[in-house]
């Protein structure tokens, strides 16, 4: 009995203000409130109220068979907490259904893994404790950054006691196989990996409004039917994709919220199909393969690589430079410092530097706040430039302090 | 005095056959119109048959697929038998000369309405053999009553198009507007503009005098314009009225050249203009620039090269912000001398107000300095590496300038990116998109396809 799992990206940046070179040392304030807020407002009513209003309507009228999963960054979280709690309410209220999962993730919806394992692990802590706090739930299935993944990465959350992961179904490592099993990642022993079905999901967040495309308007009995080709060749259809998609990335006009309306009935109309959570998922099915990927993988831009955030040499100087801040922010156990810190490693600051203009470009351009990859490189190395010099500040002054409270004990 | 036209081109019969327009053409004058056009002239020359008439030409100068013929070199039976020589214009005694200096392309002043006729001084006869011709006859294009060479320019132009063999007529800038539009009435054929530079763009959006009712009237009656942006496209449209329907851009191509680094003898970083000091081109900009960022990094010299009516207020400018010990003006430099300026310079800024392309940015790639350029620029929309600011956003560029100098990341990044764009950026692509406009108007017919 085949299932449907629906997985749901929910991330917003804090993106940072035109930080202007003549800033540094002055202004101590890197992020652009107005523009997060306007940002937040818009994709609120476009896309997270409508949308979160329809799954509770869906649950509520298929009596809890209909289920889905988020993963919702902490910094998305803190932006909810800050400008719209109305939007947080909804998501309690669908955690109160019983049939949401909330999925683990880096707070900041960080590349920490890549360059700092205790960071890493720092964050997930942290975001475990922000899932906890608001929906009652303690995540059990992890999901990183853009699904960046590999196997050193699967065998790292398994140790954590993460009993599934997800990632993207790649081509050149499924070798034909196809991404509607479990898999068990090379070098691990009992977490599971769901892949993402990259055809079907796509279909619904990128080709769903395509005019030029031929199953253009897409319907959801048509949808349902690709769905049900899965009988007897897959168990696990992972349907995953940005939450924006329904109501921002394809507007209302599109029909999309028609279509999902109707999906679930449509898809469910075949007595061998269901939904599950992930969890749900990961409880039922055994796993039939081996996934291997030795490199990193993630599900953006078409390389399906790291290269969205470190191809070329800006991404990767700020990103050498941000981490090689740890020791000292830690160990202040400042909190604002370590804060500000975790904040500038969001990954979306290094999308926006991304410059591979004649492929993915358009995308990285759409999402980006800045004129330029550029831009977005200056901006916050100007940035950087500041907060390194607030933490020598912080350093002086603590030594200064201690000088002073010798000298008064003297 | 006047030679037989030497250059004998190999026509092909299936290559469309496009009459060219062009003012200054070299090896004659070397300014970046006649660049312009004789490079766009050669590679287009590749996809068809191109004959150009100019005033004047270099008899020696051969290129195949192009007729070059230049006014002043017409034999006597080419002009007896297109009706020029003979009784009616054996005497030119009634000489006009107004001395206004309109020179088109350094203050754009105009000279109001002056009688338009042919007995000119800028006809002169020859003598050739036995016989008499009259030819077009000036030593400097741009000096004296630029309007009257522009009209005569234009009947005599047109009267030898009708004995020549063409599809499409296409000229450059209003100075062969005229001719464009009396061969056009003359043949029928249809009438490309190529607009390489407007009055708008030199005078400033005010510009509303005779150059500019030219370019106008020219612009109306043309059938397809080609101007070399989109932003200049834009201002044919804002400023002259004309529907954005028939407007056909070409972005400029470039010469490839070989770059050097040269040694620099100081030791500071070096920020380089080279322009002509004209509103235009936004020098005080510059020195606004110079003056924020050497607020922050006193290590830096700014190098203007060029000259123009901004020189001595520009030197005033530098010195009364106090920067003159950082600020240097070279005055006008040939191209060697900025080769060599481009060889030693850290950053190549371009503030223009108003600048159709601006294929000196791209000679700073070719060299590769990175640059910062004006949105208000052509090459703007075809530099992907390069930084960009509204020319008035002087804060934004000087942090742009800290940002190359204090980084080397960004400043190679930068470069490397300039050199992807530089693939692009050729006369060859240039003379495709020209035939691709011709065709896609239905200007010629597409045998090539076919």
């Amino acid at each position: 009995m085949p299932s449907v799992c629906f997985y749901f990206q929910v991330h917003q940046p804090f993106r940072i203000k035109r930080y202007s070179f003549f800033d540094i040392g002055k202004d101590h304030f890197y992020e652009d409130d107005e523009k997060n807020q306007v940002i937040l407002d818009k994709v609120s009513e476009k896309c997270y109220l409508k949308t979160n209003r329809k799954m509770l309507d869906l649950i509520n009228r298929h009596k809890g068979k209909f289920k889905i999963s988020y993963s919702l960054s902490g910094t998305a979280i803190e932006q909810f907490e800050k400008y719209r709690p109305d939007v947080l309410e909804s998501f309690k209220d669908l955690a109160k259904t019983g049939c949401v999962e909330f999925l683990s993730e880096t707070y900041y919806h960080s590349l920490s893994f890549i360059f700092s394992k205790e960071e890493f692990r720092r964050q997930i802590e942290m975001h475990r404790a922000k899932i906890k706090e608001h929906f009652g739930q303690t995540p059990k299935i992890f999901r990183n950054t853009e699904l960046i993944y590999n196997n050193e990465l699967a065998s790292v959350i398994e140790k954590m006691g993460f009993k599934g992961i997800l990632c993207e179904g790649v081509d050149r490592l499924l070798k034909g196989r196809t991404p509607n099993y479990l898999y068990q990642p090379a070098g691990s022993l009992k977490i599971k990996t769901f892949l993402k079905n990259y055809s079907l999901s796509d279909d619904i967040a990128f080709r769903f409004s395509d005019r030029n495309w031929k199953e253009w308007p897409l319907q959801a009995d048509t949808f349902a039917s690709w769905v049900h080709q899965i009988a007897g060749n897959g168990e696990v259809l992972n349907l995953f994709m940005d939450y924006e998609t329904f109501g921002e990335h394809q507007w209302e006009e599109t029909g999309i919220f028609d279509f999902l309306d109707y999906l679930p009935k449509e898809i469910m109309s075949h007595s061998d199909f269901d939904f599950k959570t992930l969890s749900e998922a990961a409880d039922s099915y055994k796993v039939r393969d081996i996934y291997d990927a030795p490199d990193f993988i993630s599900w953006a831009d078409a390389e399906r690589d790291l290269s969205a955030w470190l191809s070329n040499p800006m991404e990767k100087e700020a990103a050498k430079r941000i981490y090689a801040l740890e020791e000292r922010v830690i160990k202040s156990e400042n909190k604002d410092l370590i804060e500000v810190w975790g904040k500038l490693q969001t990954s979306d600051h290094f999308y926006y530097m991304c410059t591979k203009f004649w492929s993915d470009g358009d995308v990285h351009k759409y999402f980006s706040p800045y004129d330029s990859p550029y831009d977005a490189y200056i901006y916050y190395m100007n940035v950087l430039a500041d907060f390194e010099s607030t933490i020598d500040l912080f350093y002086k002054d603590k030594k200064e302090g201690k000088k002073l409270e010798k000298k008064n004990n003297l | 005095m006047a030679e037989i036209i030497k250059s004998q081109p190999v026509k092909s019969p299936d290559l469309p056959k496009v009459l060219m327009l062009g003012w200054e053409f070299p090896p004659v004058i070397n300014g970046g119109l006649g660049v312009a056009c004789h490079d766009l002239c050669i590679a287009l020359s590749k996809y068809a048959n191109v004959t150009m008439i100019i005033p004047k030409s270099n008899p020696d100068f051969v290129v195949k697929n192009l007729n070059l013929i230049g006014l002043n070199t017409i034999d006597a039976k080419t002009l007896r038998n297109i009706g020029f020589a003979g009784e009616n214009y054996k005497k030119l005694n009634k000489v006009h000369y107004i001395d206004t200096h309109l020179n088109p392309y350094y203050n754009g002043k105009s000279a109001g309405n002056q009688p338009l006729d042919l007995k000119s001084q800028y006809l002169k006869s020859v003598q050739i053999g036995n016989e008499t011709a009259e030819v077009f006859h000036i030593d400097d294009l741009y000096g004296g009553d630029v309007i009257e060479k522009v009209t005569v320019f234009g009947k005599l132009a047109a009267k030898l198009a009708c004995s020549l063999d063409f599809d499409v007529i296409h000229a450059h800038d209003w100075m062969t507007m005229i001719a464009g539009m009396e061969i056009k009435a003359q043949t029928g054929k249809p009438l490309v503009m190529h607009i390489h530079s407007l009055e708008v763009d030199r005078g400033g959006p005010d510009s509303k005098g005779w150059v500019y009712q030219m370019e106008k009237h020219g612009m109306e009656y043309a059938d397809v314009l080609m101007p070399v942006s989109h932003f200049t496209g834009k201002i044919i449209h804002d400023y002259y009225g004309i529907p954005m329907s028939k407007i056909h851009t070409c972005h400029n191509g470039i010469r490839p050249v070989v770059p050097f680094r040269g040694e620099k003898l100081f030791k500071e970083k070096m920020v380089l203009f080279v322009g002509r000091l004209t509103r235009q081109k936004g020098p005080e900009f510059f020195v606004d620039i110079a003056e924020k960022v050497l607020e922050y990094n006193q290590d830096v010299r700014f190098v203007m090269a060029g000259t123009g009516e901004y020189f001595n207020p520009l030197l005033e400018r530098a010195a009364q912000k106090g920067i003159a010990h950082r600020f240097h003006l070279t005055g006008f430099l040939n191209l060697d001398k900025v080769r060599q300026l481009l060889s030693i310079a850290d950053v190549y800024m371009m503030p223009s107000v108003s600048e159709p392309f601006g294929l000196s940015a791209v000679e700073a790639v070719q060299f590769g300095v990175p640059s910062v350029i004006s949105k208000q620029s052509g090459v703007s929309e075809v530099l992907q590496g390069s930084l960009k600011f509204d020319y008035w956003d002087v804060h934004r560029a000087a942090q742009y300038v800290l940002a190359l100098l204090n980084d080397e990341v960004l400043a190679e990044k930068i470069k490397e990116d300039a050199y992807k764009d530089l693939e692009h950026i050729s006369w060859d692509n240039a003379s495709q998109t020209v035939i691709a406009g011709y065709k896609k108007f239905n200007l010629i017919q597409d045998k090539v396809t076919s």
